[in-house]
């Protein structure tokens, strides 16, 4: 008995190995096989997508007797906010394209700034397709954790979004992520008891001074207080070579327009009302805020029937000249890992690219309220009228769209913001004092390539 | 007469001695049960009508139980998070205080070659910060498929492998056990490990309980490396963790009451065990004090 | 076998001097040993297996085929790229990404192997030792101890290494091999721009010690000495204030005719009782700028502007020193209402007669015995301090940051949370080791004076 069992395992185990190797060897002559037929039938799949549904999966079913594309698991990392919506369609997208069948996703919330600081760590362990502010894109293709989008992709995407979100998602000449949103930018969120007349930063100081309530304003970060130093006219911008690294800047912050911008980032700070922040459910007593998209809800919520919105406001700078707040326009992208399996690359770009395409962005517009980079949607009746996209938009035109800046920019621009808040450059400062103190933020940056 | 009135005199010096100490031990409550009125009052403020963010008054204007449906209901993994961390406690908890008990009757009770160079090893290895070590762990924890998925065995793995470096309170309470009674007992042919088991043990509930009691309350605090082995896997985070993501981050827009409302439910169970075995804390920390 | 493994670099130390003898003693225990004794040189356990001693000659045996097969099947790979860390770098071929060498994997399983040999030359030299000692005995005439004799030492005589083997090993993985691991990166250039898997890191000797101590306008030089002398103010602060005010506090309810005790405790200990990340993330809300504290100052009239607790340097270390009070005193509180009930109520009998007041009291009876008893306490708490995280980042994350500061350390940044923050944020990893390193001479140069210094130490029977 003990021997027929052994001799059955035995037989079972050899079976197996033999399978095993077979279907090995099966498997990698069909992918070289199939290489051939992918480029074509990736093609094929992207101009399905443009075209109506039906159409598409007559494509896609086409597709799947040629191609087979494996099985694996893609796991995605989108902001909180989004999680539920991009499960729906990652479903709708599986249910057209049963070549990818073989194929599990898990969709987890993981912030767009943690995505990033995720992927750089590990990027094994890291999502093949995730979500991230546009900043980041440098900082992740020096680690190597972005792909770069697949070559029957790059018109598609070029064509259908704005060029300034194409731009964020180049490094070099190449494209390396899908845009989803043009709404990373900054505006004025405020309310309409307290504040009559949003027009000029003095104003709103002002009458929130008269009211005894905050105006919110994060200049001691590195995007928000862009707003004065672009504003009078400064330049901060980076160079960087095709792998991602800094190759040069340009940066004109220690001038006389830098001292300008500095010096009115004194006065903000130096009223009562002012408040360094930019969350709105972190802020209390609110008359104004500047803040982004992605808080529209909360402020609608926060401010209820007072909800209003601008673009930002204008200043009198300490040389008499009126200015308007700038800032960066930026955009957040989808990004895709780089993988050691072909199949799953391509399912993984397919899967982006339908994810940044123009009937999800209408449809997460509808969902969560983010500003669509497709130039069809943003073109749509219903995007046009909306009270904090108009805003942005408007403010979108003083604003310069966002480069690629090393991490030592973020953290040098903080502690310049927090010397402006702690007092150490303060009202009694000369202007000796503010230049030399931008010289040596220059300085610094320069430095941080 | 006059011992009468030096009596009565002392008497009213330390009525108004003790009615400044009642003062001052008023003040002090004050200030120490402040934050936490605080943390319960803004739990219970309603959601639909005041909002979830940061408010500038003390008070709730009307009070609701929306913040505690919204994290016993399905809507967030408030309960997953709180289970794994339940979990881990627990385990940390008991295995720890076996490894505990285990170092500290050796180095107690036993004398063998290199007992003072581990002692002194282990002396300078906890001078190290731990945060150093942080990533290589999570490799570590990697190549054992203990992270994402599976950081909740990961992080048990990684709060009980350490803990024999924490010994110096349980062998302190160790060595005040007198050593004779080993001696006889060993004088009537008992083994070492039997002297371990029905004499020394018994002897020691409350350092036991003490080292059970601390082992548990860490997981509740552990944010940094918790987060760093989940890697962004919702379902493996423990409470501290997942609330303080809903603070820090600003996808979580009017979570600041949710956050409370949590905190209220984490800080329950702790308390009411800290309560009922506080007496042998108070033992633990005191020995060890005077122990080093 | 990690605990056979730290016991032998205890002996190593001495072995170091007398490694001569031992080569002569291996020398001369293959010439006069007998064929299964030569055999063991090769085959370890085989001399004690043949004379019967199955459960140590097992022992090793399966020690010495255990380690050999893991480092050739896995070890290997790893052991003979450390001392290059690779170099095989990433390559795409068409779409696919090829992964080459992971320098990471590479120094930490090269490490681990690295260790692995040393154990196994260890074991190889305790197996010889072994063979010589059976040998002996059997001239002897005498008889070799049983297997079962063997088995149940471990629960008697040999006690120690059944309750240790554990938590050295889980020791040994867990801490010793991370900071082995740790120390080594600090002599790398592992940083964001070369991020394994993708990239390679590689030895660069002691360029980051010279970042560190480089005093240049970019340089970590001057940023490092700000912190660390922060950190050390800090800490004294933290371990003085609470340690005095937790003992007035202990002395407050200890009282004649202070009724309620066990409640005045019992609300004190509630700080130590709720989890740190709530009750410390609730107070930092509470000292925004925009928070209750300054809004009700402000409503009731009396301040004009808020109080920046967070904002202004030198404030927020004030208050963070402060709120660390609130979490301290309950400690020190319990510790203290412990010790004080241990001093002879006749010392105080006899100092009131002789008329001394309740200030001289405390000035020469009861602090002197409290620091006595708790001194080494105490410089456990002053280290602890120094890597006290959890108050710095709950509160101010080491904000607010300044230009004056490099590497995005900012006024209440300790050494650790910096360290914290070149790991997490900026990945700096051959920083971090560095500034790791410097935290551990600090703490043990501050112990082992400090140690040295204590009365407790100095005069052990003192007070008992």
């Amino acid at each position: 008995m003990k021997k027929k069992i052994l001799a059955v395992l035995l037989a079972t185990a050899m079976v197996g190995t033999m399978a095993g190797c077979g279907s090995e060897e099966v498997a990698s002559t069909a992918t070289d096989a199939a290489q051939t037929v992918a480029d074509t039938a990736d093609t094929a799949a992207d101009t399905a997508a443009q075209a109506a549904d039906a159409v598409a999966d007559a494509v896609a079913d086409a597709v799947d007797t040629t191609v087979d594309y494996g099985t694996g698991e893609i796991k995605v990392w989108v902001a909180e906010a989004v999680v539920d919506f991009t499960k729906e369609k990652i479903d709708t997208f599986m249910a057209a394209h049963p070549e990818f069948s073989g194929y599990t996703y898990v969709v987890e919330a993981v912030g767009e700034g943690d995505a990033a600081g995720n992927m750089i760590t590990d990027v094994t362990a890291g999502a093949d397709i995730f979500g991230f502010p546009q900043d980041q894109l440098a900082r992740l293709v020096v680690a190597g954790a972005l792909e770069t989008v697949a070559p029957e992709n790059v018109d598609a995407v070029r064509t259908q979004n704005d060029a300034g979100a194409v731009g964020a998602a180049t490094v070099g000449d190449e494209l390396y992520a899908y845009p989803v949103t043009s709404d990373n930018g900054y505006f004025l969120y405020y309310d309409k008891s307290v504040i009559s007349d949003p027009s000029t930063l003095e104003g709103i100081m002002e009458q929130a001074e008269a009211a005894g309530k905050n105006v919110y304003f994060e200049i001691n970060s590195g995007w928000y207080n862009t707003a004065f130093f672009f504003g009078t006219g400064c330049k901060l911008d980076y160079s960087i070579d095709s792998t991602g690294a800094f190759s040069g800047s340009d940066i004109t912050y220690a001038s006389d327009a830098g001292v300008v911008a500095l010096r009115e980032m004194i006065d903000l700070a130096a009223s009562p009302s002012f408040q360094n922040g930019s969350s709105v459910s972190n802020a209390t007593n609110v008359a104004a805020i500047v803040d982004g998209t992605w808080d529209s809800t909360a402020a609608k919520d926060l401010f209820g029937d007072n909800y209003a919105c601008a673009k930002l406001p204008t200043f009198t700078g300490s040389d008499g000249k009126t200015y308007q707040l700038s800032g960066f326009g930026g955009f957040k992208l989808l990004g895709v890992k780089p993988q050691d399996d072909e199949n799953k690359l391509a399912v993984c770009d397919a899967l982006a690219l339908y994810l940044s395409s123009e009937e999800v962005q209408q449809a997460r517009y509808e969902a969560v309220g983010w500003g669509p980079s497709n130039l069809n949607v943003q073109a749509s009746a219903a995007v046009k009228s909306d009270e904090a996209l108009s805003a942005l938009a408007e403010q979108l035109a003083f604003t310069i769209p966002q480069g690629q800046y090393p991490g030592d920019y973020w953290s040098l621009a903080t502690g310049l913001g927090d010397d402006v808040i702690t007092g150490v450059l303060n009202k009694d400062s000369s202007d000796d004092d503010l230049m030399a103190a931008l010289q040596a933020f220059t300085d610094a940056c320069a430095a941080a390539k | 007469m006059a011992k009468n009135t030096s009596t009565s005199s002392m008497k009213q010096k330390r009525a108004v001695g003790n009615a400044i100490a009642y003062l001052v031990l008023i003040a002090i409550s004050i200030v120490w049960l402040f934050p936490f009125v605080g943390l319960v009052l803004q739990s219970f403020r309603s959601y639909a009508t005041e909002y979830g963010g940061m408010v500038e008054y003390f008070i709730p204007k009307q009070f609701s139980l929306d913040n505690y449906k919204f994290i016993l209901s399905g809507e967030s993994n408030y309960l997953l998070w709180y289970r794994n961390t339940v979990i881990i406690a627990i385990f940390v908890s008991l295995f720890q205080t076996i490894i505990v008990l285990c170092v500290s009757y050796a180095l107690s009770r036993m004398r063998f070659k290199g007992r003072t160079f581990l002692m002194r090893f282990w002396l300078i290895l906890g001078m190290f910060p731990g945060f150093l070590a942080m990533i290589c762990l999570y490799f570590l924890l990697k190549a054992l498929g203990l992270t994402q998925a599976g950081a909740v065995p990961g992080l048990i793995l990684v709060g009980i492998a350490s803990s024999g470096m924490g010994y110096y309170v349980c062998k302190g309470y160790f060595d005040t056990i007198p050593k004779s009674l080993d001696e006889a007992a060993r004088i009537d042919g008992a083994s070492r490990a039997r002297i371990f088991f029905t004499m020394t043990l018994p002897m020691s509930k409350p350092i036991i309980i003490y080292t059970a009691l601390v082992a548990f309350m860490a997981p509740w605090c552990d944010y940094v490396f918790a987060s760093y082995v989940a890697f962004g896997h919702d379902t493996s985070y423990n409470v501290a963790v997942g609330l303080t993501r809903w603070v820090w981050t600003n996808d979580y827009q009017g979570f600041f009451t949710r956050f409370c409302a949590g905190g209220v439910l984490v800080a329950i169970p702790v308390v009411i065990l800290f309560m009922c075995l506080q007496r042998y804390y108070v033992e633990g920390v005191t020995g060890g004090a005077v122990k080093g | 076998m990690a605990a056979e493994n730290n016991k032998n670099k205890s002996g190593a130390a001495a072995a170091f001097s007398g490694i001569g003898k031992n080569i002569a003693e291996i020398g001369t225990t293959f010439k006069e040993g007998d064929w299964k004794t030569r055999v063991s040189y090769l085959i370890m356990g085989f001399g004690p297996i043949c004379r019967g001693a199955f459960l140590r000659g097992f022992m090793y045996l399966f020690c010495q085929a255990g380690i050999i097969s893991w480092i050739a099947m896995y070890g290997w790979k790893y052991l003979s790229k450390l001392n290059t860390l690779g170099t095989v770098e990433t390559a795409k071929v068409g779409r696919k990404t090829v992964y080459g060498d992971d320098s990471f994997l590479i120094l930490l399983f090269g490490l681990l192997s690295l260790i692995l040999v040393i154990a196994l030359i260890a074991l190889w030299r305790m197996n010889i030792a072994e063979n010589r000692k059976e040998e002996e005995i059997l001239k002897a005439g005498k008889k070799l101890p049983g297997n079962k004799r063997d088995f149940l030492s471990l629960f008697d005589s040999n006690f120690d290494k059944t309750l240790l083997a554990l938590p050295v090993l889980g020791i040994f993985v867990f801490t010793v091999l991370p900071i082995i691991f740790m120390i080594c990166v600090a002599f790398t250039n592992y940083d964001a721009t070369h991020q394994s898997p993708s990239k390679l890191f590689t030895w660069v000797g002691l360029d980051n010690f010279k970042e560190l101590l480089s005093f240049g306008p970019n340089g970590f030089g001057s940023t490092f000495v700000s912190v660390l002398l922060w950190t050390l103010v800090w800490a004294f602060f933290a371990t003085f204030l609470d340690y005095f005010l937790g003992m007035a506090v202990a002395i407050l309810i200890n009282k004649k005719g202070i009724k309620f005790k066990k409640m005045w405790r019992t609300i004190l200990v509630m700080t130590i009782a709720v989890p740190q990340f709530v009750s410390l993330l609730y107070l930092m809300k509470m000292f925004a700028k925009d928070g209750l504290i300054n809004t009700y100052l402000m409503k009731w009239g009396w301040i004009q502007e808020a109080i920046p607790f967070w904002t202004n340097p030198m404030l927020a270390r004030i208050t963070i020193i402060v709120i660390n009070i609130w979490i301290g005193i309950p400690y020190l509180m319990l510790i203290a209402t412990g010790l004080l009930m241990n001093i002879p109520e006749d010392l105080y009998e006899s100092a009131k007669i002789d008329g001394a007041t309740p200030w001289q009291m405390f000035r020469h009876i009861t602090l002197p015995y409290m620091l006595f008893v708790t001194g080494p306490y105490l410089l456990t708490q002053y280290t602890g301090n120094l890597n006290n995280f959890n108050v710095i980042f709950l509160l101010t994350q080491g904000g607010p940051k300044s230009m004056a500061l490099a590497g995005g350390a900012g006024r209440t940044d300790l050494l650790v949370t910096w360290l914290y923050k070149i790991t997490l944020n900026d990945t700096n990893y051959k920083m971090a080791a560095v500034i790791g390193i410097m935290v551990f001479i600090v703490t043990a140069v501050i112990s082992l004076v400090v140690y040295n210094m204590l009365p407790s130490v100095k005069d052990e029977e003192g007070f008992q």
